[in-house]
């Protein structure tokens, strides 16, 4: 939970419901690392499907999760991020909208990959090139960092046949070039900017013998490209990109829709190998994307559905939620009711968002006004007519 | 603060440093002469030679060979304390022509004390792979020389690199695989402008060595405090010879002043044996007054540094004055402080 939650918790003392706070949370943003996951079993079946065959074939595989706004894509994306990128074998990164197009898309998601990562994966290339040319065997980024410090192996003799072999792996010179200047001191910086597609002034490139830019549609595919070729050459399976609130798309004009869609089609054609990206959009958008573009839409055949939760779900999210606070050895769905329950799950037609947003006032209410014991169906109502 | 004061010892005597090593053209077909100095300055008994181009110049280097010391052949009193590098300098556009074993020979014949060892410079306009390849091939070289020297001499390894990672590196790397007394970092001169970059370049390698550390070619009136402020040991500097052939008067503080912008005055402000006896238009017509009151210039600045840390005094206040008049120095000063701030 987020920290903001902190304040609260101790102005409001829940300990009467057997609580050491409020579990439910306050945003409606599904946290970065989702504790509680109440998954729906087709959905979390094809996602994990999706992944696993990704993962042990090392053949691409893409994935549409669908459903109306609150009920829980964001959730179920994160959640599986959370999932895949405990994995040492893979890269993942999320991308919470799709923006203006696919520069934005690669922008955002190498952004979130962050710098220390990226520079962590440049030491990781230098440690393979130093396994081969040297006979030094470095396993990892931190071990290649401590033979550079030590002077051990010289930069000057890896660092050229490093450039050389990127260039061979990743077909893209430049982008080896910044990948091996995120090493160094006085160049980092420029280095992430120009990978991040943030624009670089020309003595900034020049500095490093960079000729282009990723500036474009077709540059951010070729430099994602690149990236991905390198984690194949680092023994890495696959690269998972998650692209939130991919309905966003509708807004673009139609030639911009276009070309976004053109622009993953061409990424999904490059990277038959080692790419998984899972999409969020809401499923009025998607159903006009598989209609409009079938050259997208045959690349991604498969599609799953997230639906309202039923009572039994319900009962699982609040359960999940609870458990994270408890202090005594109640357990199930106390200090809710089945009837108080009900009205929220009726009040809320199934929508994750609100059940939880529901649940939250619910029970900081219930401490407000010195309610001890349950909360049930009066309780409940009583807290949703001041909302 | 990372100033600092030590003992060298070599063959011909310990060496306080810090130390200045003015560029002795010997073996040079030049027409400027270095004129006699370490006589009438006391405290700069020391000379930066090039053995390429003494062992180039056949004539001298039979006489040499024939037993002609080196000393005796510039002009020098016997206890002067030699450096002599390896002209690598001259490979800018050049292949290297010489060997490890062929300069240490030649290091050995003309008695020198400080051997740098044989090296590639780079250039801010070769392509990275090219100054790379470089790199490496200068720390063979220093490397063979390591193994092939065995002397009392000081043997310091030359280091070139563009960044702090490189010339970290590359120290660690010599010190890890050979036996140096230090090192001396090239390469500068081309970007010499760059202050920022040149700072960072002598803090990494300062940072990576508690040995002797020596950087070539810019012990000139502007680096000099620069350099001493970073905790560089020695420096060279050929800058007196090339001021005096521009007619260049150097002042600490001001840089050099072209003497034909002067008019209509009887003496210089310098109180060095050279100006203070002599007027100004017997200085200005004199190239070799001249060089010699440039050495003076270049000995005084660092008198005056070493005064003031023997003194006690704030040193970094006292460079806070220094470059307060230069709007460029003071830049590269405050950006040096800046750094140094940030390692102690
Ligand atoms: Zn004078």
């Amino acid at each position: 939970m987020s920290d903001s939650f902190t304040i609260s918790d101790e102005q409001r003392d829940y300990s009467t419901f057997g609580l050491s706070g409020n579990p439910f949370p306050y945003s409606p943003v599904p946290d970065d690392e989702p504790l509680v996951y109440c998954g729906q079993e087709d959905v979390t079946d094809r996602i994990s499907e999706t992944v696993s065959s990704v993962l042990s074939t090392g053949k691409s595989k893409h994935l549409v999760v669908t459903g109306k706004y609150g009920n829980g894509k964001s959730h179920t994306l994160k959640y599986t991020r959370s999932l895949v990128r405990d994995r040492e074998d893979v890269l993942v990164g999320y991308v919470a909208q799709p923006g203006d197009g696919f520069l934005d898309i690669y922008h955002e998601f190498v952004y979130d990959i962050g710098f220390d990562r990226m520079q962590e994966l440049s030491y990781e290339f230098l440690a393979e090139v130093a396994r081969t040319e040297t006979d030094r065997n470095p396993m990892g980024a931190s071990s290649m960092k401590s033979l550079i410090d030590d002077g051990e192996v010289l930069l000057s003799d890896l660092v050229p046949t490093a450039v050389q072999r990127l260039s061979d792996v990743t077909k893209f010179a430049d982008f080896a070039r910044a990948i091996v200047h995120l090493i160094y001191e006085d160049t980092n910086l420029y280095a992430w900017q120009w990978l991040t597609a943030e624009g670089l002034r020309y003595e900034q490139r020049k500095e490093m013998e960079i000729h282009s830019a990723i500036d474009d549609d077709t540059s951010a595919v070729r430099a994602f490209t690149a990236l991905k070729n390198m984690l194949l050459e680092l023994g890495y399976t696959g690269v998972f990109m998650f692209v939130d609130e991919f309905e966003r798309i509708a807004q673009l004009s139609p030639k911009d829709e276009q070309a976004t869609l053109n622009s993953i089609r061409h990424l999904m054609d490059q990277n038959g190998n080692g790419l998984c990206i899972l999409f969020g959009c809401a499923p009025e958008v998607w159903q006009d994307v598989m209609s409009e573009y079938h050259a997208f839409s045959e690349r991604i055949g498969q599609e799953v559905a997230l639906q309202p939760l039923t009572e039994e779900k319900v009962h699982t999210l609040v359960e999940g939620y609870l458990n994270l606070v408890r202090e005594n050895g109640s357990e199930g769905i106390e200090p809710f009711t089945e009837e108080g329950l009900q009205v929220v799950l009726q009040r809320s037609q199934g929508n994750i968002r609100q059940i939880l947003s529901i649940c939250s006032r619910v029970l900081d209410d219930a401490v407000d006004d010195h309610h001890s014991g349950q909360i049930g169906e009066e309780l409940v109502i009583g807290t949703l007519e001041e909302m | 603060m990372l100033f600092r004061q030590q003992a060298l010892e070599t063959p011909h005597g310990d060496l306080q440093t810090p130390v200045l090593f003015p560029v002795s053209n010997i073996g040079k077909r030049s027409s400027d002469n270095t004129p006699e100095y370490t006589e009438s300055v006391p405290d700069l008994s020391t000379a930066m030679v090039n053995a390429r181009a003494i062992r180039n110049r056949d004539p001298q280097w039979e006489r040499f060979e024939d037993g002609t010391p080196l000393r005796e052949e510039m002009g020098v009193s016997e206890d002067t304390v030699v450096f002599a590098d390896s002209g690598g300098f001259d490979f800018q556009d050049e292949t290297v022509d010489t060997t490890p074993a062929k300069t240490l020979e030649t290091q050995q014949q003309i008695d020198a004390d400080i051997y740098g060892t044989v090296d590639v410079p780079l250039s801010r306009d070769n392509r990275q792979a090219e100054n790379q390849r470089r790199i490496s091939e200068s720390i063979d070289l220093a490397l063979e020389a390591s193994r092939r020297h065995n002397g009392d001499e000081v043997l310091l390894g030359s280091v070139h690199g563009y960044d702090p990672e490189t010339v970290r590196n590359s120290i660690q790397h010599l010190e890890r695989e050979g036996d140096f007394d230090g090192y001396a970092i090239g390469s500068l001169v081309p970007i010499r402008t760059d202050y920022e970059k040149v700072t960072k370049i002598i803090l990494a390698a300062r940072r990576a060595t508690d040995k002797h550390l020596h950087v070539y070619g810019l012990g000139g009136l502007t680096y000099q405090p620069l350099l001493l402020y970073l905790g560089v040991d020695s420096f060279d500097s050929s800058a007196f010879i090339r001021s005096a052939g521009n007619r260049n008067y150097l002042i600490p503080g001001f840089g050099g002043e072209p003497l034909k912008n002067v008019e209509e005055l009887s003496h210089l402000p310098c109180a060095c044996p050279v100006c203070s006896t002599r007027t100004f238009k017997a200085v200005r017509n004199d190239r070799d007054l001249l060089v010699q009151h440039n050495v003076w210039a270049l000995a005084l600045e660092l008198r005056r540094f070493r005064y003031m840390a023997a003194a006690d005094e704030d040193l970094e206040a006292y460079l806070d004055l220094r470059f307060a008049g230069n709007e460029v120095t003071k830049r590269a000063y405050r950006l040096a402080k800046q750094q140094v701030r940030r390692l102690t």
